[in-house]
């Protein structure tokens, strides 16, 4: 059952649009990622779904009623902002007592609720200190614990890791997982970290200037990507996109090799000749020719190493488009820069997009 | 005034530079010491050249300041500084208050309700300082005499409000503009209504501000002279007005007298000041918001 809606939302500020026509269901129990760089809107969507922000047109179905209406301190959900947003007078006890005080909640019910949260969150050392005597993931954790002690139905995160350290990054990661696990609340986790949203989302939606490019399993995002926009925003390292032409007999021709027999191949075939088209291979798609080729093959220069321990990544160049490749650290050693590789492919597995429109050809 | 801290006396600078500092510090504290000195001293001593620093105290200026001296002692008369301390007082204090929850409230607007043309208003606000107030004096009082506020207390707390106003209301709107409103959207996602968040979240977080701000406008009015010496009555008189009334006379200027009257005018100044003082030293926290 979906517990959240979003048809047609629209908000701007000023000349700025900030959402354009978002659709957006989420379903109960979901962990949920937005993904989008700065600016595509990730914040403003949240800020309208937690009622901050009062939304141009659009609506928003929350448990099978519009909210758009609701006071932001009726809609049962909470949030968790980017820069934690602490009471900066209270302390933890106080800050994590607040929403339920503020609620009236009875007095030995608040002690019995923080007590558990703080325990659950591992703040009970910090329960009579201020937020600023706080390290970074103490803040962070006194701040889902604000959130979470309200018991919301929806809870909202904006960003929680960018203020985070790298260490602390992946810790909390593993943590929101294991809290989604325990508590089964729905959550929609906006992120511009490709990471975060692949690692935890169990579904992700692509955001970018205020609309929704595609929505879908990290999976289905990293298989099937329905734009070369999202194929370039879901998989590290990027994927390469080489631009070719469509040539007769559903091959393609790129600057480097000629190729045919993709899952693009029938449907390529009605296109005219000569249409431009964008080739996608994943970094790891591309191998080392050992032995015979079994596929379209090409040479390449390496022009860059980059060693990340168990993988290297290589920035190539065929015929002068610059691609990068990922080797397993056995395969990479010994190589330098200017060396000449072999390389080969499956274009069974590679994607292809309009040049023009950047829509996945399939 | 806490000369020795335990945290501030083991600063990092050199001994040089706090010596320095300490000399610095002691001319420009002289002119007071050397008021509460004279304070102490007889008429002898207040003029003797070389000035005297070692002396036999006499607390005869400060019985001066309250009776009157007459023949004996019974026949002493009261001066009347009881109720002009009092008036001082009492007319600062309220004005300074009053100030500060009108200035409160309306820079807590300016923050975060800005009107269109918000900076306009602002600088409309701040204009009226910038008028030399011997300038407004006499609009003022003839309005006063006809609104029948001369001479109240009301008609003075009111123009001190005024006065104070403008400057509190940029001091306080500044502190204000500070506070992150993420913490504010925060608050009213965990159920705080409008009044919630002003008295809950927002004024906590201000109230270095509002010490600060609170020192600085009682400072200028309790010192004010010029508009209480021509709108307060006999029975509103401040203590700067007195002080100016004991000038002159048949014996010349009387600076043990004054002095006593100084040295008491100061002790509420200082006193509120050194309350406050840990809120001023300490500013504004902002520990949890990375900006």
């Amino acid at each position: 059952m979906s517990i959240l809606k979003i048809t047609g939302l629209q908000k701007s500020f000023g000349a700025i649009t900030a959402i354009d026509g978002l659709d957006l269901t989420v379903e109960e129990g979901e962990f949920f990622a937005l993904l989008g760089p700065s600016a595509s809107g990730k914040t403003t969507s949240l800020r309208c779904i937690a009622g901050i922000e009062k939304p141009d047109a659009g609506q928003i179905e929350f448990e099978g009623s519009d909210v758009v209406p609701t006071p932001i301190q009726g809609r049962g959900m909470a949030m968790v902002f980017q820069a934690f947003a602490l009471y900066p007078h209270l302390t933890t006890e106080q800050n994590l007592a607040y929403p339920l005080r503020e609620r009236g909640i009875e007095q030995t019910e608040v002690v019995r609720r923080v007590a558990e949260i703080a325990e659950q969150l591992r703040l009970g050392h910090t329960l009579a200190r201020k937020p600023d005597t706080l390290s970074g993931g103490e803040q962070q954790r006194v701040a889902i614990g604000r959130a979470l002690i309200g018991r919301p139905k929806l809870l909202l995160l904006d960003e929680p890791l960018t203020n985070l350290d790298a260490k602390l990054r992946h810790d909390t990661r593993a943590e929101f997982k294991r809290l989604h696990r325990e508590l089964g609340m729905t959550i929609l986790y906006a992120t511009p970290d490709e990471l975060e949203a692949l690692s935890m989302g169990q579904r992700i939606a692509i955001l970018e200037q205020g609309r929704i490019r595609q929505v879908g399993t990290p999976d289905q995002l990293y298989d099937a990507p329905e734009s070369d926009l999202v194929a370039r925003r879901v998989g590290s390292p990027v994927i390469n996109l080489i631009r070719g032409t469509a040539k007769a007999n559903a091959t393609i021709n790129l600057p480097f090799a000629d190729i045919s027999g993709g899952n693009w191949a029938r449907t390529i075939a009605g296109f005219d000749v000569n249409t431009e088209v964008l080739l996608g291979l994943r970094p790891s798609q591309l191998k080392l020719v050992e032995g015979t080729p079994g596929g379209p093959n090409f040479k390449a220069t390496v022009e860059l190493l980059e060693p990340l321990g168990d993988v290297t990544i290589l920035d190539i160049n065929a015929a002068g488009v610059e691609m990068q490749m990922v080797l397993p650290e056995a395969k990479a050693v010994g190589f330098k820069v200017g060396d000449s590789l072999e390389i080969e492919f499956d274009p069974t597995t590679s994607l292809l997009f309009a040049a023009d429109t950047g829509t996945a050809i399939s | 005034m806490r000369f020795f801290r335990k945290k501030q006396g083991i600063g990092k600078a050199g001994a040089g530079w706090s010596l320095f500092a300490g000399v610095v510090s002691l001319i420009y504290f002289f002119p007071v010491l050397w008021i509460i000195l004279t304070a102490f001293k007889t008429r002898t001593d207040t003029l003797s050249i070389p000035p005297k620093f070692i002396f036999t105290p006499t607390f005869d200026n400060f019985i001066a300041v309250f009776y009157r001296s007459a023949a004996s002692s019974q026949d002493a008369a009261s001066t009347g500084f009881e109720l002009y301390f009092f008036n001082s007082i009492f007319i600062a204090g309220t004005s300074v208050i009053l100030a500060l929850i009108i200035g409160t409230l309306a820079s807590y607007g300016f923050s975060r309700h800005p009107l269109r043309g918000n900076d306009t208003y602002l600088f409309v606000i701040l204009t009226t300082r910038m008028l030399p107030p011997i300038i407004a004096i006499i609009p003022i009082f003839l309005m006063f005499r006809l609104s029948g506020l001369s001479g109240t207390y009301i008609g003075i707390i009111l123009l001190y409000t005024a006065f104070n106003l403008p400057f509190s209301i940029w001091m306080i709107k500044s502190f204000f503009d500070e506070i992150s409103t993420d913490v504010e959207d925060a608050a009213r996602m965990d159920g705080s209504r409008d009044r919630g968040v002003f008295f809950k979240i927002c004024l906590p977080q201000v109230k270095a501000g509002l010490a600060a701000t609170a020192v600085f406008a009682l400072i200028l009015t309790w010192n004010e002279f010029l508009f209480a010496l021509l709108l307060t009555g006999t029975d509103t008189r401040t203590v700067p007005v007195q002080m100016a009334r004991t000038l002159g006379g048949e014996i010349g200027v009387d600076w043990g007298l004054l002095a006593a009257i100084v040295t008491i005018f100061l002790i509420p100044v200082f006193a509120v000041t050194y309350m406050l003082q840990n809120h001023l030293l300490r500013g504004v926290t902002f520990g949890t918001v990375k900006k």
